[in-house]
C-alpha cells in the first residue's frame, strides 16, 4: 500500500470510533441489534485500519501526520512507528472482541447508550495515546482516556462501584498531573520535540532537572502502570466494572501506563543518557517487587476479579522490570509481552465475566465442577492461566523468553529469580482455579442462577472469548512471523539501541 | 468599514444609552425589554467586532471623545487587553437572552421591575466595555463605579433578606476598593498633572526621586483596590455569597465578567508603572504569586465542602482569579499571555457553568447536589454542558482551560519558580474532586426527590446560550492558538521595558 493512502488511514483510526460514540445512543433507539452491529462495524474498521499500517510500519517508515496547531509553538502530531503501531493493533483487536462480547454481557443492562458511547469514546482516545507523535499529544489522549474511562468503572452504579470510581479517579488524577508537570518541565528545558528514538533530551542539561523531570514520569505514569506502591486502584475497579471492560481495562489501559514509560524513556530520555544518570537500576528493583509481592497478594485473593487484578499488576511489573533492564532482548521481551499479556489478560476476564453471568461465581472458591457446565469457557481459561505462566510454546513463554535472554545479556542473574518466582506465584493463583474446575464435584445445581442454568453462553460472548483465547497459542506458535509482535518490537528495539 | 473610529464611541455609548432607554420603550409591554437590551448588545457586538479586527490589523489605536486631543481632552484607547470587551459582548448577550425566561419565573422580582433588570444589566456591560478601553485614569474610576453599583443592585434583584446582606456586603468592600482606586489617581494626578495613562507614563519617569513614595503608596492603593474587585485571598469574602444569591444569568455574567475588570485594572496599573520603569516591581510580583497561589488553592479547598451547586462555582472563580494573578505576578511573557487568555476562557466556562445551574434551578427549584440528583437523566444536554465545562474549568486537555494551565506553569519554570507551577496544577485537583461529586450525583446515585426525573429540558433561549457556551469551551482548547497569538503583542509591549 503506497504511504499516502496510509496516512489517511492512520487519522481514521483514532477519530473513526468517535463517531461510533456519537451515534451509539440513536442506533440504539432503533434496536440493539442494529447498534452492536453498527459499532462492531466502526470497531472492525479501526482494527483493520491500525493492522493495515503494519506493512509499511515494518518496511521501517514512520508516519507522520500533523493534525493542528494547539498553541504557535506546539503541533498535535500523530506519528506512527513500530512501537506505536505494535499497540495501537493490541488496543484495536482487543477492543473488538471486547465490543462484541458485550453485545451478549450487556444486553438487559441499564444505560446501555451511555456505556457504548463511552466504550467507543475511550477507543478512540486509547488509539491517539499508541499514535501520539509528540509529549504533548500523548498527555491530551492520556488524559482524555484516562477521565472518559470513569463513567465505565461506575457503571453498575452500586456504592461499591462509586468507591472504586472514586478511588481510580483520585489515583489517575494524581498521577496524570504529575506526567503534566513532567511533560511542563521537559517543555520548558527541551522545547518541543518529537519523540525519536535515542531521545531528545540530552547530557548537557542540568543533571538535577533531568532526575526530576524522570521521576516525575516514572511515578505520573506509574499509577495507571500500576507499579507497587501506586496500585491501588487496580483491585478495587477491575472488579467494580463490567467484565468486557475489565478485560480492555487490565489489557491495554494498564499498558498504556508502560507504553508512556517506554516513549520517555526510549525516545525522550534515549538509552545512553539513562545509563549516564544510573536511575534504571531502582526503576527494574521496584519493578521486580512489584512482581513477586503482587503475586503473592493475588494467591490469597478468593474474589475471581480481584484475583485476575493482581495478577495484571504483577504481569505489569514484568513489562517495566524489561524496560528498567535497558537491554535490547528485555525491552522487546517487555514490548512482546504488553501484546500477550492483553490477550491473555483479556481472555481470562471475559471468562471470569461468563462465569459470572451465566453460573453466579464470583469467587474462586465456587468454582467447583465448573468445567463440567461450561467446557469450553474453562477451556478458553486454562490456556490463557497456561500462557500466563508461561508455558511453551504459548504466547506468555515468547515473552519471558526474551525477558530471561534480556536479564542474562545485561548480566543481572538475580532477576532470572524474580522472572522463574513470578510464574511459579502465576501457577501457584490460577492452576488451582483450573484444577478446581475440571477435577472437583460441583455444588447442586439450585446454586445456579435459574434463567442461566449454569450453561455455556450464547455465541456472542463466547467467540470473542476463544478468539482471544486462541490469540494466546497463535502469538506462542507463529510468534515468528512478521508482522506479529516479535518482529515490532526488534524493529524497535533496535532503534532504541542503535 | 473597519477604519471608522466612531465605532469606540458607540461600543460604550450603544449600552449605556440602551439602559436608559429600556424602561421607556418598555413602559407599554414589560416583554419588548430583554429583546431591546439585546437589540442594543448586537449593536454594540457589531461595533467590538470591528474594533477588534482593526486592533488585529494595526495594533492599538485611540480615538479623541469629542475630539479633545489628549492629554486634554478623554481619550479612548483600544489595545488587544481591550478585546476582552468580545467576551464582555457575547457572555452579556447570551445572559440577557437567559434571562427572558428566568425573571419571569423569579418570583420574588415584581413583573413591573423586570425592565429595570435590563437595564441595570446593559449599566453594568456598558461600564464593563468602557472601563476596558479608556485611556485615562479619572475615566477608569468612573465606569469602574458604573458597573460596581449596577452590580450591587443586580446581587439584592431578587430580593430575599440573604441576597440584601450579600449586597450589602458586596458594596461595603467595593466601596472601600473604589475609594482606594478614586485616592490614588489622585495621587498620580498629585505627582505627574495629567490623567492619561500614556501621558502619566512617560511624565513618572521623569519625576525626581523624592515623588518614588508617592508613587509607591498609589501603586499599593491601585493594587490593593483592584484586589477586591478581582477577589483575591484575603479580600474575597464579598465573593461566595453575592455570586451564589444573585439570579443565574447574573452570576453568569458577575463571575465570568465583573472580577475580570480587577484584572484588567491591575493590567492598566503594569502597563503604567511597568512602562515608567520608576519602581522595581519584584516585590508586588512576589506578593501577587503568593496570594494567587493561596486563592487557587484555597478557592478549591472550600468549594470542595460546599452542597450548593452555586456556592461551589463562587468558590472556584475564586480558584481561577488566582491563576490569572499568578500568571501575572511570575511576568513573564509566557505567564502573562496565559493569564491573559484565562481572562477570556473562563468567562467562558464560568457562563456556561452558572448558566447551566441556573437551567436546573428554574426547571427543578432545587440547588443544592443532593437534591439535584439524577438531574443528568432528566436534562440530558443541560448536564452534559455542565461536565464540559467541568472538565475545562479543571483544565483537562485540550479543553479552553487547560492552555492557561500549561502556559502559566511553563511561566512558572521559566521564572526559576516551579513550585508555583505545583501549586497550580494540583490546586485544580482539589476543585475536581467536587466536579466528581457533582457528576456522580447527576448520573450515578439513586434520586432523593422522584419529580427531578420527571422535569424537562431548559426552554430554548436557555438550551441554547448554554450549547453554544459549552461547544466553544471545546473549541476555544482546540483553536487555543488564535487568541494565543492574538494577545502576545500586548504582553511583551507590557514586559517589554523591564529587560530592554
Amino acid at each position: 500500500m503506497n504511504a499516502s493512502l496510509t496516512s489517511a488511514i492512520i487519522p481514521m483510526a483514532v477519530f473513526l470510533p468517535l463517531a461510533g460514540a456519537l451515534i451509539a445512543v440513536p442506533l440504539g433507539r432503533i434496536s440493539e441489534n442494529a447498534r452492536t452491529i453498527g459499532l462492531a462495524i466502526i470497531c472492525g474498521v479501526t482494527a483493520l485500519c491500525s493492522l493495515l499500517v503494519l506493512p509499511g510500519v515494518l518496511d521501517g517508515t514512520v508516519y507522520e501526520i500533523y493534525l493542528i496547531r494547539l498553541t504557535p509553538q506546539i503541533w498535535v502530531h500523530l506519528s506512527v512507528d513500530s512501537l506505536g503501531a505494535l499497540f495501537g493493533a493490541t488496543v484495536a483487536v482487543l477492543w473488538l472482541l471486547a465490543l462484541i462480547y458485550s453485545a451478549g454481557y450487556m444486553a438487559g443492562g441499564h444505560r446501555l447508550g451511555r456505556y457504548y458511547s463511552f466504550f467507543m469514546l475511550c477507543l478512540s482516545w486509547t488509539m491517539g495515546v499508541a499514535y501520539a507523535g509528540n509529549l504533548l499529544t500523548f498527555l491530551i489522549f492520556y488524559e482524555l482516556f484516562s477521565i472518559l474511562t470513569y463513567p465505565l468503572v461506575v457503571h453498575e452504579e452500586t456504592p461499591a462501584a462509586l468507591a472504586a470510581g472514586t478511588k481510580y479517579i483520585m489515583y489517575i488524577l494524581i498521577g496524570g498531573s504529575l506526567v503534566l508537570v513532567a511533560i511542563v518541565f521537559t517543555f520548558f528545558v527541551a522545547g518541543d520535540q518529537t519523540l525519536t528514538p535515542g531521545g531528545f533530551l540530552s547530557a548537557d542539561m542540568d543533571p538535577t532537572h533531568l532526575l526530576l523531570i524522570f521521576w516525575l514520569f516514572i511515578v505520573g505514569f506509574g499509577v495507571k502502570a500500576a507499579i507497587m506502591p501506586l496500585h491501588g486502584w487496580v483491585p478495587d475497579a477491575h472488579p467494580a466494572a463490567p467484565a468486557p471492560f475489565s478485560a480492555v481495562l487490565s489489557g491495554v489501559m494498564v499498558a498504556a501506563g508502560s507504553f508512556g514509560i517506554m516513549r520517555v524513556v526510549f525516545q525522550g530520555f534515549g538509552v545512553d543518557l539513562l545509563r549516564d544518570m544510573g536511575v534504571m537500576p531502582y526503576l527494574a528493583g521496584v519493578a521486580a517487587f512489584t512482581v513477586i509481592f503482587a503475586a503473592i497478594l493475588a494467591v490469597n485473593q478468593d474474589n475471581i476479579k480481584r484475583r485476575l487484578a493482581y495478577s495484571t499488576i504483577s504481569q505489569m511489573g514484568y513489562v517495566t522490570l524489561g524496560i528498567g533492564l535497558l537491554g535490547n532482548q528485555a525491552a522487546m521481551g517487555a514490548l512482546v509481552h504488553i501484546t500477550n499479556h492483553a490477550f491473555m489478560k483479556g481472555t481470562l476476564f471475559l471468562c471470569a465475566g461468563l462465569l459470572i453471568k451465566r453460573a453466579g461465581m464470583h469467587n474462586v472458591s465456587e468454582m467447583r465442577g465448573a468445567a463440567r457446565r461450561m467446557p469450553v469457557t474453562m477451556a478458553a481459561f486454562s490456556l490463557a492461566a497456561l500462557g500466563m505462566i508461561g508455558t511453551p510454546p504459548l504466547s506468555g513463554f515468547i515473552s519471558k523468553w526474551y525477558l530471561g535472554l534480556g536479564i542474562l545479556e545485561v548480566n543481572e542473574p538475580l532477576y532470572l529469580i524474580v522472572l522463574l518466582g513470578g510464574a511459579l506465584l502465576a501457577a501457584i493463583y490460577l492452576l488451582p482455579i483450573v484444577y478446581a474446575a475440571y477435577f472437583k464435584e460441583p455444588p447442586a445445581l439450585k446454586s445456579f442462577d435459574e434463567s442461566t442454568d449454569g450453561r455455556e453462553a450464547p455465541a456472542t460472548m463466547l467467540v470473542p472469548t476463544i478468539v482471544a483465547s486462541a490469540m494466546t497459542l497463535f502469538l506462542g506458535i507463529a510468534c515468528a512471523m512478521p508482522g506479529l509482535p516479535v518482529s515490532l518490537a526488534r524493529m524497535a528495539t533496535e532503534t532504541f539501541f542503535r | 468599514m473597519i477604519e471608522w473610529p466612531h465605532w469606540m464611541a458607540i461600543v460604550v455609548l450603544a449600552p449605556l444609552s440602551g439602559a436608559v432607554l429600556t424602561p421607556i420603550v418598555s413602559l407599554r409591554d414589560r416583554r419588548i425589554a430583554p429583546w431591546f437590551a439585546l437589540a442594543t448588545m448586537t449593536v454594540t457586538s457589531v461595533a467590538a467586532l470591528f474594533l477588534i479586527m482593526r486592533v488585529a490589523q494595526e495594533g492599538p489605536f485611540s480615538y479623541p471623545l469629542g475630539a479633545w486631543t489628549p492629554p486634554y481632552g478623554i481619550e479612548l484607547r483600544f489595545d488587544e487587553f481591550s478585546a476582552a470587551i468580545s467576551v464582555v459582548c457575547l457572555v452579556g448577550s447570551l445572559a440577557i437572552l437567559c434571562s427572558v425566561r428566568y425573571t419571569e419565573w423569579l418570583r420574588e422580582l415584581a413583573k413591573p421591575r423586570i425592565p429595570y433588570y435590563y437595564a441595570l444589566m446593559l449599566l453594568n456591560l456598558g461600564g464593563m466595555i468602557g472601563f476596558m478601553i479608556t485611556g485615562d485614569l479619572f475615566n477608569l474610576f468612573v465606569f469602574l463605579e458604573i458597573l460596581s453599583l449596577s452590580g450591587y443592585a443586580l446581587v439584592a434583584v431578587s430580593g430575599e433578606r440573604t441576597a440584601e446582606m450579600a449586597a450589602f456586603k458586596y458594596l461595603l468592600m467595593g466601596a472601600i476598593s473604589s475609594l482606594l482606586v478614586l485616592f490614588s489617581v489622585g495621587i498620580i494626578f498629585g505627582i505627574t498633572g495629567s490623567l492619561n495613562m500614556v501621558d502619566v507614563t512617560t511624565r513618572l519617569a521623569s519625576v525626581a526621586a523624592d515623588a518614588t513614595m508617592p508613587a509607591v503608596l498609589a501603586l499599593g492603593a491601585l493594587t490593593i483596590g483592584f484586589m477586591v474587585k478581582a477577589a483575591i485571598f484575603p479580600v474575597h469574602v464579598w465573593l461566595p455569597d453575592a455570586h451564589a444569591i444573585a439570579p443565574s444569568p447574573i452570576s453568569a455574567v458577575l463571575s465570568g465578567l465583573v472580577v475580570k475588570v480587577g484584572i484588567i485594572g491591575m493590567l492598566r496599573v503594569y502597563q503604567i508603572y511597568y512602562g515608567s520603569g520608576i519602581l522595581d516591581l519584584t516585590v508586588l510580583n512576589q506578593v501577587l504569586l503568593w496570594l494567587g497561589a493561596i486563592s487557587i488553592v484555597m478557592g478549591a479547598f472550600f468549594a470542595i465542602f460546599q452542597d450548593d451547586i452555586k456556592l461551589m462555582l463562587a468558590y472556584s472563580t475564586i480558584s481561577n482569579i488566582g491563576y490569572i494573578v499568578m500568571g501575572l505576578g511570575l511576568s513573564t511573557n509566557l505567564s502573562v499571555i496565559g493569564g491573559a487568555v484565562h481572562v477570556f476562557n473562563h468567562a467562558l466556562i464560568k457562563a456556561t457553568l452558572f448558566l447551566a445551574a441556573g437551567a436546573f434551578i428554574y426547571r427543578t427549584g432545587y440547588r443544592t447536589l443532593t437534591d439535584l440528583r439524577g438531574i443528568g437523566r432528566a436534562m440530558p444536554l443541560t448536564s452534559i454542558a455542565l461536565s464540559i465545562g467541568a472538565v475545562s474549568i479543571v483544565g483537562i486537555p485540550p479543553t479552553a482551560g487547560f492552555l492557561c494551565k500549561w502556559y502559566i506553569a511553563l511561566g512558572a519554570f521559566e521564572a526559576d519558580q516551579p513550585m508555583f507551577g505545583f501549586a497550580l496544577i494540583f490546586g485544580a485537583l482539589f476543585i475536581f474532586i467536587y466536579y466528581i461529586r457533582m457528576v456522580n450525583a447527576f448520573y450515578f446515585q439513586e434520586p432523593i426527590h422522584k419529580e427531578v426525573l420527571r422535569v424537562e429540558e431548559a426552554p430554548l433561549t436557555m438550551l441554547g446560550p448554554i450549547l453554544l457556551l459549552a461547544a466553544l469551551c471545546l473549541i476555544m482548547g482546540i483553536l487555543g492558538r488564535i487568541p494565543l497569538t492574538f494577545i502576545e503583542p500586548a504582553a511583551l509591549r507590557m514586559l517589554a521595558p523591564l529587560g530592554g
